[in-house]
């Protein structure tokens, strides 16, 4: 192979320290299940399984400290296309994919692939539209992009303050997620276990930004598909004789449908703008699996899948991941890993779904109330699942579940070794964990870099820069914490709006600021404050039910909206100047010194030689 | 590095690619669910056909848009020299 400068940026061991990582990972398990079969005590269990991945992330981020502002705050840009593409994919679905989609699929079966096709489409559209001229331009925030775009310190700040909207939400609903499974698998209560995983977020973080958040989140990726593979590959074989869950549960899939229909399920047919997810708590089975639009309305479908898809193309916290490759091609071939990643993820939810489904159908429904298995009863005692208490006789309907337990319920109902169980946890627990600190060092990079450092013109010192963004950090961990603990809402809920408010608010901005050379300041402005506005009016009239709409679904309206403002604004105000323009001109083409990298040597040497 | 008269190729070339790239997967994502329910009549491997399209169908789609647009970008960049020096 010729060893070429885009070559020598890659560290040549990382499969190597990566393969590590995995075997431990893998020797961890098998020890627990060792210990499992051997008598040890639940507790010690429980502790090895929530302990010892935690351990392993912690020494990767500690390990993989940074001094200087570019690895602090893009990994050095050498980070190569397959292992970004991995972090993309496990950061976008977080805690709300492995948990929450998993549970909603469950529940109410098709009207959930909405949120899944969200997941997928939105990882394209950032790959064609945004990813590649933001890795041209290198700004390690998406503020501090717009603002050398529009060449407006004013944009910078409106936008620092616009964004952190929707990167808040997704901060409280992943820290949720990671506490719901942290409480699970430590047997705490949630609130008790809010604090501590936001704490080991952070502190995995802290010593290296992104270059502890890159490598400890491709160990955090590699633990969370690992742990789903395991059951669902294992009930794959069971039933199939395959190891392929995503391909053969086509057979379970009919005997579920053979099973609604002996049992009566209604086929029910929801107004278009009806959304209904399942909520956080125990909520009835109602629904058959494979009829469409009976919680979902067609037309909430279709804009939820858009909404949701253009919240996550411009989520400011996965848009910071383009300058970290070491070039655009990098950058454009990391989104296609990315793809490929959640792609497979997002196929094998479903069929822990169907089989968890298939249990309850063969198993529960139809037998008497006092009869049920020994696995739903240890689910009714830990309150993830209920039945209506005068039922003789057990129907799908009178069945309650908890959304977010589907994940590990399964193996619960498999009757897999209780290992198996804090497994999928564990694994639920790094998603959310890779999502929640990729969050917080988003709103640190903004709070550091465009609120404290933005407003005198980027001539402090790396080590100052670097110092801010760690006390930022510090900062935003706490006021997770008091998010997760404060906030009453449904964590899914949370993760809707913000990608609602991101897909009216960042993907309108970036899109014209990109694609449309005429868009000046004024017009990024009217399309964050009329994106911002609309968008939380909406809300509001949603959750009022003053409309029929959903609040989730209140971007579908703010992003046209914002869209036509900046368009108006920017066609009644003076075209952009002739620096602004050369920088789009730059940004559109791959060849060259990444901007904001060249901005920087240009000013640390006027510097130098005014001194 | 590219000629300062290629620019406007470039971009018009680079425009046509993300519309070719986007338009008919944002086609199947709109019109795949929709039909999914008159679909599910058929299987394939044993899932319902219309199920089948919008979940796994949708998936496949979505990597090949993402693959041609990489492999066919990066051919316009070379063909107008806009690529990467490396």
């Amino acid at each position: 192979m010729a060893i070429t400068a885009r070559t020598r940026l890659v560290n040549p061991r990382l499969g190597t320290y990566f393969g590590i990582f995995t075997a431990a990972f893998a020797a961890l398990f098998v020890l627990a299940l060792m210990f499992e079969q051997l008598g040890a005590s639940d507790g010690l269990l429980r502790l090895l399984m929530f302990g010892g991945p935690i351990v392993l992330y912690a020494a990767i981020g500690l390990s993989s400290s940074a001094t200087e502002a570019r690895d602090f705050f893009a990994c050095g840009r050498r980070v190569p296309a397959f292992f970004n593409g991995l972090v993309l994919g496990i950061t976008a679905l977080g805690g709300a994919g492995f948990l929450a989609l998993t549970g909603s699929l469950f529940m109410i079966g098709f009207d959930a692939v909405c949120l899944s096709i969200a997941f997928y489409a939105g990882l394209v559209f950032m790959g064609v539209l945004f990813a590649p001229f933001m890795r041209k331009h290198g700004a390690y925030t998406l503020p501090t992009f717009l603002g050398r775009r529009f060449e407006s310190r004013t944009v910078r700040i409106v936008a620092a303050a616009v964004l952190s909207v929707p990167i808040l939400l997704l901060l409280a609903a992943e820290a949720r997620f990671a506490a719901y499974a942290a409480a699970w698998l430590l047997g705490q209560s949630e609130r008790l276990m809010a604090p501590l995983v936001v704490a080991c977020a952070a502190g995995i973080v802290i010593a290296g930004g992104m270059r502890s958040l890159t490598w400890s989140s491709v160990a955090q990726a590699i633990a969370a598909l690992l742990a789903l593979a395991v059951p669902a590959t294992i009930i794959a074989l069971m039933v199939s004789n395959l190891p392929l869950p995503q391909m053969t549960h086509g057979n379970v899939l009919r005997i579920v449908t053979r099973a609604e229909i002996v049992n009566g399920v209604p086929i029910v047919l929801a107004p278009p703008l009806a959304f209904d997810f399942p909520g956080a708590g125990v909520e009835p089975l109602i629904k058959r699996f494979v009829q469409s639009f009976g919680s979902v309305g067609s037309l909430s479908f279709v804009l939820m899948s858009f909404v949701a898809a253009a919240g996550i193309a411009a989520s400011p916290t996965l848009l910071s991941r383009s300058g970290t490759t070491p070039g655009v091609y990098e950058a454009r071939k990391s989104l296609g890993w990315a793809v490929l990643v959640s792609g497979v993820v997002l196929l094998t939810l479903p069929a822990i779904a169907v089989y968890l489904r298939a249990m309850l159908l063969e198993q529960v429904v139809g037998q008497a109330g006092d009869r049920l298995p020994m696995w739903f009863q240890l689910l009714q005692q830990a309150g993830i699942a209920s039945v209506e208490a005068k039922a003789q006789t057990v129907r799908l309907s009178a069945i309650g579940f908890e959304r977010d337990a589907a994940l590990f319920a399964l193996s619960i109902a498999a009757g897999f070794p209780q290992v198996i169980v804090y497994l999928a946890l564990a694994g639920a627990l790094a998603a959310a964990m890779a999502a929640l600190a990729a969050s917080l060092m988003a709103i640190a990079s903004i709070l550091s870099e465009d609120v404290v450092h933005g407003l005198s013109g980027e001539t402090a010192s790396e080590a100052a820069r670097v110092g801010t963004a760690r006390l930022a950090l510090l900062g935003a961990a706490f006021v997770t914490i008091g998010l997760a603990i404060a906030l009453p809402a449904d964590p899914l809920q949370l993760f809707l709006w913000s990608l609602t408010l991101s897909a009216a608010t960042s993907f309108p901005v970036l899109l014209l600021a990109i694609w449309v050379k005429r868009v000046n300041a004024w017009g990024a402005l009217a399309t964050m404050f009329t994106g911002l506005v609309v968008t939380i009016f909406m809300m509001l009239l949603g959750e009022a039910g003053a409309v029929d709409t959903s609040s989730a679904l209140a971007g579908a309206v703010g992003l046209p909206l914002a869209l036509a403002a900046g368009l108006v604004a920017s066609r009644m105000t003076p075209a952009p100047g002739r620096s602004a323009l050369d920088t789009v001109r730059e940004m559109r083409v791959p060849g060259g010194e990444t901007l904001y990298d060249r901005e920087l040597r240009l000013l640390r040497l006027k510097n130098r030689t005014q001194t | 590095m590219m000629e300062r008269n290629e620019r406007k190729p470039y971009w018009r070339h680079t425009k046509m690619q993300m519309l070719a790239s986007l338009l008919p997967f944002v086609l199947a994502m709109i019109v795949l669910p929709l039909y999914a329910e008159a679909l599910n009549e058929k299987r394939i491997l044993g899932i319902p056909l219309g199920y089948f399209l919008a979940c796994h169908g949708l998936a496949v789609i979505g990597f090949v848009t993402i693959a041609v647009f990489v492999n066919r970008q990066d051919a316009i960049d070379h063909w107008h020299g806009a690529h990467e020096d490396f």
